[in-house]
């Protein structure tokens, strides 16, 4: 898939209201139920222990492999090893043809569908039948899984009518219970005439050497007892090393998957079972198919602990916007772009490293506590090395950010240059923003549907030089990492930050030395850039002695907490530097709560804020930070009632340079979903600790609803002390 | 702990769409399968059919066995009738051992099915099922384990969770004591 095909199906899944319809009602009511499948368990434990375990198994796979294999063929299992898939569909279609057989009926199966098998059993003469409902309505319809446990879920019960009843040849009803009824008696002919049972496994338990199935519809356990052949695939990475981990991994599985305790029938089948008056011939095909490589790779080997429960899809929001069909191959969303890379090759993975938001939200509800968003940062990395990122993003970060000096002096002369688009709000919270960008050609993607932020006439780094801080005996210093968002867009926000922080007995420092915290050019897979710029801070705050050093921006905070030392870690001496200063790093209404515990001196001074607010959670301050209370609390203590909206921690779309350059039109849909939740509370500001959030969401408001303004908590604070 | 272990397990079954009824006997729970259907059903052989003459405990009420190869009971019977090695509370499952042939068909094809359970034999949870799950797996003979939490299910039209997909439509869990507490028998 190329880069204008990419962009052609967004733009076809964006016109298709109805599915992003589907994966938000879906998701909404995913959240609700899986939080009650989770009641009284520890989640992070739980997945934290898995993630261990899976770790253990990569480590001793090789040993383990050899023990499942000898288990499992004691017990009457012949065991093939296929380096590809290719060579798993080559040795499935060969055991036919011995066996003289026509047909195969088929569970679900993902490495099937990364083999396209059905394909290459028809190309063989065999017919290969699809089971489970939904795999069978997409072999109907020619189409491919859209998602991993609801492979049919972009598909409507009119659709499937329609296919079943040229299956029938004769009209079906559009109605469900009919429909499945349908498919219960219409497949029941197919296991007793099938030749060959093919079914998956979700585990390969080594001291066993037995398999386990985790279903639902029961069409698995007919396939594995009525054809006489039993084939099994499994890709390598299933394997576990005993009953206790598989069971371990069923307590995780339903819950995460689809909020069941347990599904219907989980299924344990270890070597050749009896079979109508003699034993079945059961044949297991391990496929390797890219996973070796896979294990072999630090930096996304991880991504290979994954139990395909499809989590990380339900709460994409890019997922939600484009479906699976667009953010996917065989594999969908988070992992599907990683395993995409691996299994079909980095070209073709490409733009899905690239459409990923950045949002975290994905590697918050993992069951085995794969970072996915940081492997995806990875491979965007490689993405950039081999690809590149565009002309405008080499200017501006090669050619311009690394130069503090240069950058700063043109984004002096923007500022000016900007006049003539600028425009002074006249809405309640009203900054300066662009309304209409001369140049037609972009106005559809970037201006069309928000404001964009101008560039203020003075940054923060001007402004503080003139600051007057009146603070006698502080109770202690703290360093301020400005950040470019709270530097040059909005820096009355940092203004403020200064002024509530001396009210409360807190002297700031601002080393000039400091420049832009490097992420949106790691994000977009510029590394040296990341490295340079991180040298450039590191050194300016080594020069100053200070505990702890605050940041306006969540994304700022994990760029220096935990970006510096990772990408200095080649230069020792850089690194250590970064550790320090990494550890010093917090947001400003972390340190306010945590540190200075200003909710009960807030309490104390009986502010009378009685305005209501309510707040949206940046991602990269709740899934990057774990900072969500603290907000809350400041500003109830300071008098304001927060009355929180629906999701108030899905994305606001914004993710940087996601939004202006490379994939706006998807950023606009999940902006919209943001401004619908913001509006339904009926509250007329909506406070975020992140100035990329309110370039996002006071644009998206800026144009569709000017009587809200959106505004950093620090103002807030700093409005209910009247400074 | 055996009252909260059996009631949970209750709440939990019947959560995920089983029917479950605490029965004095076989020969209430003979009664009850009758009431259900007409038959004809499936009900393999096991040590425990064998020890309780369940058999002639279900021809006494008049409802049809099926004789002969389960494979030749069509494509859709009427029931499937089986005692349970053990069962696990916290989700509502009961784990059978269905290695022979005709336990795996009259569990899987019949359009009902009724599981016979001792409660004394009921774990908390998925981790107490550990021991017994790893003892049913020692040494190397062919092992085939079912657990089954409630009927077959789907939700792949429109995610409308809807019964009956490929297995039984409905699961019947008759609760009765003094059985067996031995969890390697069924």
């Amino acid at each position: 898939m190329n880069d204008m095909s990419f962009k052609e199906n967004v733009e076809k899944a964006l016109a298709n209201t109805r599915l992003s319809e589907t994966l938000h009602t879906f998701g909404d009511g995913y959240l609700v139920a899986r939080e009650k499948a989770f009641a009284g368990l520890d989640f992070q434990a739980m997945r934290e222990e898995l993630g261990a375990i899976k770790d253990d198994v990569r480590v001793n796979r090789k040993a383990l492999l050899a023990e499942f294999i000898k288990n499992a063929e004691a017990a009457g299992s012949t065991v093939f090893i296929a380096k590809d898939t290719k060579e798993a569909n080559d040795y499935v279609a060969s055991l036919a043809r011995k066996k003289g057989a026509k047909t195969i009926a088929k569970s679900k199966s993902m490495v099937s569908e990364e083999a396209h098998f059905n394909r290459a059993m028809a190309a063989a003469g065999i017919e290969s039948v699809e089971t489970d409902l939904g795999e069978w309505i997409l072999q109907l319809a020619g189409q491919r899984p859209s998602h991993l446990v609801m492979p049919a879920i972009h598909l409507v019960k009119e659709e499937v009518s329609a296919l079943f009843s040229k299956d029938a040849g004769k009209t079906l009803a559009p109605e469900i219970k009919p429909l499945v009824e349908y498919s219960r008696k219409r497949l029941r002919d197919e296991y007793f005439r099938a030749d060959i049972g093919l079914t998956g496994a979700n585990f390969l338990v080594a001291n066993t050497g037995g398999i386990g199935l985790v279903t639902n519809e029961g069409n698995a356990r007919l396939c594995s007892t009525l054809p006489k052949v039993h084939v099994v695939f499994a890709g390598i990475h299933k394997l576990v090393r005993n009953m206790e981990d598989a069971i371990k991994i069923t307590r995780l599985l339903p819950r995460n998957a689809t909020a069941q305790l347990l599904t219907s029938y989980i299924t344990w089948i270890r070597g050749a079972v009896p079979c109508d008056g003699g034993t079945k011939e059961q044949h297991i095909v391990l496929i390797d198919g890219g996973r070796s490589t896979l294990y072999e790779s630090e930096a996304c080997r991880d991504a290979l602990r994954c139990i395909q429960c499809g989590a990380c899809a339900n709460v994409c929001p890019v997922y939600q916007t484009v479906g699976g069909h667009v953010f996917g191959s065989v594999y969908i969303s988070a992992i599907g772009v990683i395993l995409t890379a691996f299994y079909e090759g980095l070209e073709k993975a490409e733009p899905l490293v690239r459409a990923c938001i950045g949002c975290r939200s994905c590697s918050a509800v993992c069951p085995v506590n794969i970072d996915l968003e940081e492997i995806i940062l990875k491979l965007r990395h490689e993405v950039t090395e081999k690809y590149g990122m565009g002309t405008v993003k080499n200017v501006a970060f090669r050619a311009v950010m690394k130069n503090r000096n240069l950058f700063h002096t043109m984004i002096k002369a923007a500022s000016r240059l900007q006049g003539p688009v600028t425009q002074k709000g006249s809405s309640p919270s009203e900054r300066r923003v662009i309304r209409h960008l001369p140049m037609h050609f972009m106005e559809k993607d970037i201006t069309g549907w928000r404001d964009l932020p101008a560039i203020a006439p003075r940054s923060f780094r001007d402004l503080f030089k003139t600051l007057e801080q009146k603070v006698k005996n502080p109770i202690c210093t703290v360093g301020f990492f400005v950040g470019c968002g709270g530097d040059f867009v909005y820096p009355e926000v940092g203004v403020k930050m200064v002024k509530v922080l001396n009210r409360l007995g807190v002297k700031v420092v601002f080393p000039q030395g400091q420049n832009c915290c490097g992420i949106p050019a790691l994000y977009s897979g510029d590394t040296e850039t990341g490295k340079d710029l991180a040298r450039q801070s590191v050194k300016a705050f080594c020069d100053v002695d200070v505990d702890y050093i605050l940041s306006i921006c969540p994304t700022c905070t994990m760029g220096v907490r935990r970006d510096f030392a990772e990408r200095l870690k080649d230069e020792p001496e850089w690194a250590e530097k970064a550790k320090v200063i990494g550890a010093k790093v917090l947001d400003a209404s972390a340190f306010l709560e945590n540190v200075l515990h200003a909710s009960e001196k807030l309490k104390a001074m009986n502010l009378q804020g009685s305005e209501a607010v309510t707040y949206h959670d940046s991602c990269h301050l709740k899934r990057g930070s774990g900072v969500f209370a603290e907000p809350r609390a400041l500003l109830e203590s300071a008098g304001y009632t927060v009355k929180e909206m629906a999701n108030s921690d899905r994305c606001c779309g914004f993710g940087g340079t996601y939004s202006f350059l490379t994939h706006p039109q998807i950023s606009k849909q999940i902006t919209a979903d943001k401004v619908e939740n913001i509006r339904n509370t009926a509250v007329k500001t909506v406070a975020v600790d992140c100035p990329g959030c309110m370039m996002m969401i006071g644009g998206a408001l800026g144009k569709q609803d000017e009587t809200i303004r959106c505004v950093h908590t620090m103002e807030l604070l700093a409005d209910s002390f009247g400074v | 702990m055996f009252e909260e272990l059996k009631s949970l397990y209750m709440e939990k079954a019947t959560l995920v769409g089983c029917e479950v009824v605490a029965l004095q006997d076989l020969k209430e729970a003979a009664k009850y399968i009758k009431e259900k259907t007409e038959g004809p059903l499936l009900v393999p052989d096991s040590t425990l059919c064998t020890r309780f003459g369940l058999k002639s405990l279900l021809q006494d009420t008049g409802v049809t066995l099926h004789e002969g190869s389960f494979r030749e009971a069509g494509h859709l019977p009427a029931g499937g009738v089986t005692f349970s090695n053990f069962a696990i509370g916290e989700s509502g499952t009961i784990v059978l051992d269905s290695t022979p042939e005709e336990v795996r068909l009259a569990t899987t094809i019949p359009e009902k099915y009724f599981v016979i359970v001792d409660p004394v034999t009921i774990v908390a949870d998925g981790l107490g099922a550990v021991e017994a799950m790893t003892a049913l797996h020692s040494g190397h003979e062919p092992r085939y384990v079912a657990y089954i939490s409630g009927p077959s299910r789907t939700a792949d039209i429109e995610r409308v969770l809807t019964i009956g997909a490929h297995g039984p439509r409905e699961v019947h869990v008759l609760l009765i004591e003094g059985i067996s507490s031995d969890f390697m028998e069924n």
